[in-house]
């Protein structure tokens, strides 16, 4: 009997910190650094915030592209929007200050205004000397992000300090 | 921000800065991880750069 009541107790404590973990890698995924702040680690979050938004406003500065999936490229178009997306709202918010609407994919048909327009943006700040070092750095701050993601999983479980 | 040397030296920054809090706990321990990751892709990017030179587009 009470063998029972404990093994309901550790169950109901390990799913609210599972609850707790899902919650804090939502964050995590969509303000960097948020994650470790919804579990308490306000000085790791905020280094991690600074790091990765550092890097991609220096992405922006720098024409970094903001990637649209290609149906020509199908693979790795799609892997370059994950790692732009995986920086959350501020990608979200650069691609709407960019394109003007929230753009990840060319229109399947190139006769759509959409793919002309789109295209114009991409190419556009594609021709500037510095966008490939905008891209690596935009690239970069998705990247870390969905790395750090894992980071707030394990801290979110208890499973590191 | 024109310069190559300055962008890599910005980038190699940023990155170790983040595996060294990423990977270590210590302070001491992500400093020194931090300046091991710096220095190999500043010093592997120089390096890469003179084996490079010979070799112009």
């Amino acid at each position: 009997m009470a063998s029972d009541a404990a093994r309901d107790d550790r169950e109901a404590l390990a799913g609210a910190e599972v609850r707790r973990a899902v919650i804090a890698v939502v964050a995590g995924w969509a303000v960097p650094g948020l994650g470790h702040v919804v579990l308490g680690r306000f000085r790791r979050g905020l280094i991690f915030a600074a790091i990765i938004l550092i890097c991609f406003s220096l992405g922006l500065l720098h024409d970094g592209r903001l990637s649209l999936r290609d149906r020509e490229q199908p693979f790795l178009s799609t892997l370059q929007v994950v790692a732009n997306a995986g920086v959350g709202i501020p990608d979200v918010l650069a691609r709407w200050s960019v394109y003007d609407e929230l753009a990840y994919a060319l229109p399947r048909d190139a006769a759509y205004p959409e793919h002309e327009a789109r295209s114009t943006i991409l190419r556009h700040r594609a021709r500037s000397s510095l966008s490939l070092y905008g891209t690596a750095y935009l690239w970069t701050a998705g990247l870390m992000n969905l790395l750090l993601l894992f980071d707030v999983w394990d801290l979110g479980l208890k499973r590191r300090d | 921000m024109r310069s190559h040397l300055l962008s890599l030296l910005v980038y190699a920054t940023l990155v170790s800065a983040y595996f060294g809090i990423l990977v270590r706990r210590k302070p001491v321990e992500q400093f020194r991880l931090a300046s091991i990751i710096w220095a190999a892709m500043v010093g592997g990017a120089v390096i890469l750069a003179f084996l490079m030179y010979p070799f112009p587009r």
